[in-house]
């Protein structure tokens, strides 16, 4: 797809999905966040679909879903902050986090996909805000490699 | 051309013993989900799904594991040998991924493993391993990709 090496500005197409792609992550992590500091109210949003005060299943898969909020605060933001950085200036290290980053966010919707039990809207909205997007960032990404320097 | 060196065939040798045998109980648990080998190998000798939830999270976490975790590490391992950069960056990717799971399990599994396999099992082979193989992955190939 030689579209996504044509450049708009400063940066060619391929890099510009990457980081709305990335913009997009980070609005996960951000209600990643809200989810941990008030999981309740981030259920009333429709941001997460278990409760810690439901029956034991369902404060079974809170407890999963809350492992993976703290993950993604833990690790996964701050290596997208160092991709979205990395990605504007051009280095191989933005270029190596938003792979990491583009990694987890097509693994997570896939994960959520098979599990079967999870509300479907959030199963779409996994896919079209972070796997389908995550998935361009790589291609566009790897299209324009020659562009990140090692410096 | 990245040349490997003692520390690539450790961690490649290391990601081995770390990764087959959960790609090895994934196979399993897909393909024979409900058998009393794939509760031994996913949640601990001679205990059964807590419910209906815990085995589908369990099952969609084989198929995500072989689709994505599974072609990044032998692609990755092929590459690494042939001496080409790519090769080291899907390591770095795969211990980040390692790293990730690492925390998620530590906090919603402890609980339960912890107690059904023990300290020495569960520091090592049921969860350590993957946190120590995504840093060294991790570090080794960052020192590879800048000499």
């Amino acid at each position: 797809m030689a579209l996504l090496r044509k450049d708009i500005g400063r940066y060619p197409l391929g890099i510009w999905v990457a980081l709305i792609a990335l913009t997009l992550i980070l609005l996960a992590w951000i209600m990643q966040a809200y989810s941990l500091l008030d999981w309740e109210g981030a259920i009333r949003l429709g941001i997460q679909n278990e409760s810690f005060s439901g029956e034991a299943a369902e404060r079974a898969i809170a407890d999963v879903e809350r492992g993976i909020a703290i993950a993604d605060i833990l690790w996964a933001l701050p290596i997208t902050i160092i991709a979205y950085i990395g990605l504007l200036r051009k280095k191989i290290i933005g270029f190596i986090a938003a792979m990491m980053v583009f990694g987890v966010c097509v693994y997570f919707p896939l994960f959520y996909a098979f599990r079967l039990s999870m509300n479907f809207e959030i199963v779409l909205a996994a896919i079209f805000l972070w796997a389908i997007p995550s998935l361009l960032g790589i291609y566009g990404l790897w299209i324009n490699r020659n562009l990140f320097n090692t410096n | 051309m990245i040349e490997t060196t003692i520390i690539t065939w450790i961690i490649a040798i290391f990601g081995a013993i770390t990764f087959l045998p959960l790609f090895v109980a994934q196979l399993v648990m897909i393909f024979k989900p409900n058998s009393q080998k794939a509760k031994d190998l996913i949640i601990g000798k001679g205990e059964d799904w807590r419910d209906k939830t815990h085995y589908k999270s369990a099952l969609a976490f084989a198929w995500a594991d072989l689709i994505i975790m599974l072609p990044l590490y032998v692609l990755g391992t092929i590459w690494v040998f042939n001496g080409q950069l790519w090769g080291y960056i899907i390591w770095i990717s795969l211990g980040f991924l390692s790293i990730y799971f690492s925390i998620v399990f530590w906090v919603f599994e402890k609980e339960y493993t912890y107690k059904s396999v023990g300290c020495i099992a569960y520091f090592t082979y049921f969860w350590g391993f993957f946190l120590y193989w995504g840093i060294g992955a991790i570090i080794h190939s960052v020192i590879q990709m800048s000499i």
